[in-house]
């Protein structure tokens, strides 16, 4: 595993994970069974070295119970439009309420989510249900990236990103 | 154990949205990826792509549960599998169905080149938990597929005849499945190639038309005797709409045009290939195209599959039936008058030209040939299955050919080139021969020029 040292995540990452991208994350329990949920938007905080996201409680039992008793956590961010894929690991990773901002920051991210899927022909009411919960199950998972793989489909899947 | 069925959410498995799966390696770190594809194998089963080396995989083999969440393309209802990697398939049915089926994904998300299919990753899976989140209603299924093929198959067993059979199925196909762009092709084993004898929908009927076994997604689903199902229009040249270039291979180059274009649509987005089968061998593929992206699903596809074999059945009853009859007893033939026709064969590739224009070829080509000498010869005009089956100058390429298909095809054509000569049914298993002209006939021993 790579040593623990943040991995900086420069503006315009920064910008990309905060965008209209699908955010997935990945858990695994005790017995190394993986757990996995679906994101609702992303913040960057900390000085560009923490990364905070957001899921629903009801929808992500399991990965909240992983997070609670290991802290380890991946996270993939992807653009349906260009397929550019970032994934981000951490060993920190703990489950917050919401603070300020967090709510206005989801709301932004499913309908930039939405418009994007929408102008590649998804239908923007299935897209919303994708993203959607009722606001009182949201949950904030913040962690310390410390490794970082661009995932773009191709032979250079996989590969630690390369830093700027 | 499983609440959900396996089958019950496969259309969440066809990629629409795609799936995502999350693993974990040994020393219990989680990996999440984006999946290109995802594969109904069975109730209890299901495939995923492997195209590269990447983490999931090394994560897998290390550690084989995995996390998987698929979603449905319009009620966006989620199910989360756990499931458990078994074995890699690098060749056979699923791993063909599941590379044509990738073609498609490629081209359509711009992927071509990129994704090449490495194996199929097989695994069972352990359970299945909804995602407790709201979802759109499911729309309403656009037909009862149930009823649309116990209407085609009541068709079905009315046809007194193959010809019957191949007509009236298309036309079931087009008015209960709303599939208006399909054919039925026969399997020549002798010659690994497939030729169409019926089809629907398109401009010229390509009866006649060739395709190699292995080539495109119909000679690929013949090859592996599986179905083969594509949702979008694929730049991959493995499916393009190979025509048999043989005339080419055996050094006819400049050789007079022999080949019968395959029928087809210009911008063919859904492609669905079902192996015709009865008694354990293939007797040929039912084939069905739309203009339309993922107008096939799995439901049209098993509907298919049970339609096909219902084919099958009866196809192979019909070539038994047509054979039962005794030999024609010999009539008197009329003989016309004017102009005499020349019909040319070439004896390199059995094929018959009518005044210089290309009939047909290979084992209907020697029928028709064999036919037309007895008529010159001896006046004869009536013929029987049984005798055709028996005659050494036909050498059918073994005794399961499927003559009756080839005289279906003959026929067409003859009545596609509105011919002097026609072949007409005379009862069962009987045939006569209408010769409106006076016949001249040329045997060239060499290739056609």
């Amino acid at each position: 595993m790579n040593p623990p040292q943040a991995v900086r995540i420069d503006d315009e990452l920064a910008r990309f994970i905060g965008g209209e991208v699908s955010i997935s994350v990945g858990s695994c329990d005790a017995a190394r069974l993986p757990n996995l949920t679906r994101g609702f938007g992303c913040r960057v905080c900390d000085g560009h070295e923490r990364i905070r996201i957001f899921v629903s409680r009801a929808q992500s039992r399991a990965v909240l119970a992983d997070l609670a008793t290991n802290r380890r956590i991946a996270v993939v961010f992807t653009l349906p439009a260009t397929h550019r894929t970032v994934q981000f690991k951490g060993t920190d990773a703990r489950v917050l309420s919401l603070a300020d901002g967090d709510l206005e920051c989801v709301r932004r991210y499913r309908e930039g989510f939405v418009a994007h899927l929408a102008a590649l022909g998804f239908g923007a009411d299935t897209v919303a249900h994708m993203v959607g919960c009722p606001d009182d199950e949201l949950a904030a998972i913040e962690f310390t990236p410390d490794a970082a793989f661009t995932q773009t489909p191709g032979p250079r899947a996989g590969q630690p990103l390369r830093q700027p | 154990m499983n609440t959900i069925r396996l089958d019950l959410i496969r259309e969440s498995l066809e990629g629409t949205i795609p799936g995502i799966v999350a693993t974990c390696s040994a020393d219990g770190m989680p990996n999440v990826a984006y999946l290109s594809q995802t594969e109904y194998v069975d109730q209890r089963h299901i495939a995923l792509s492997y195209q590269f080396f990447n983490t999931t995989r090394r994560n897998v083999l290390e550690n084989p549960h995995a996390r998987l969440i698929v979603t449905h393309p319009q009620s966006a209802e989620r199910h989360r599998l756990l499931i458990r990697y078994l074995r890699t398939e690098t060749a056979g049915p699923l791993f063909e169905r599941m590379r044509a089926k990738l073609a498609g994904i490629a081209s359509h998300t711009g992927m071509s080149g990129v994704f090449r299919l490495l194996g199929s990753d097989v695994y069972a899976v352990l359970d299945i938990e909804r995602v407790p989140a709201a979802a759109l209603p499911a729309a309403p299924p656009r037909r009862s597929l149930l009823a649309a093929l116990r209407a085609t198959t009541d068709t079905m067993a009315a046809a007194a005849d193959l010809e019957t059979l191949l007509t009236d199925t298309l036309a079931a196909l087009k008015r209960h499945f709303g599939m208006g762009h399909a054919m039925v092709l026969m399997l020549d084993a002798a010659h690994e190639k497939l030729y169409t004898v019926a089809s629907l929908g398109y401009e010229r009927s390509g009866v006649g038309s060739e395709i190699r076994v292995g080539d495109g997604v119909i000679g690929m689903a013949a090859r592996h005797a599986t179905p083969i199902r594509i949702g979008h229009m694929t730049l991959d040249a493995a499916y393009g709409r190979a025509i048999r270039a043989e005339a080419l291979d055996g050094g006819l180059a400049g050789a007079l045009e022999t080949e019968i274009p395959l029928p087809g649509l210009p911008e063919s987005r859904s492609q669905l290939a079902v192996p015709v089968r009865a008694a354990g061998r293939l007797l040929g593929i039912l084939y069905a195209e739309s203009a339309q992206d993922l107008r096939f699903g799995y439901d049209e596809e098993d509907a298919l599959a049970a339609l096909a074999a219902q084919l099958g059945a009866a196809v192979l009853h019909h070539q038994h039936a047509a054979d039962t009859h005794d030999d024609a007893a010999p009539t008197e033939p009329v003989m016309p008058a004017g102009t005499p026709v020349e019909v040319r064969r070439y004896a390199e590739n059995d094929s018959v030209f009518l005044d210089g224009e290309y009939l047909i070829k290979g084992v209907a080509g020697t029928i028709l040939w064999a036919m037309l000498h007895d008529y010159t010869d001896r006046g004869r005009v009536r013929f029987s299955n049984r005798e055709l089956r028996l005659d050494p100058r036909i050498r059918l390429p073994d005794l399961s050919d499927n003559l009756e298909a080839r005289l279906i095809l003959l026929r067409r054509r003859l009545d596609e080139h509105d011919a002097c000569v026609r072949l007409v049914s005379a009862g069962r298993g009987l045939l006569r021969l209408e010769v409106r002209r006076p016949l001249r006939l040329v045997e060239v021993a060499g290739p056609p020029r």
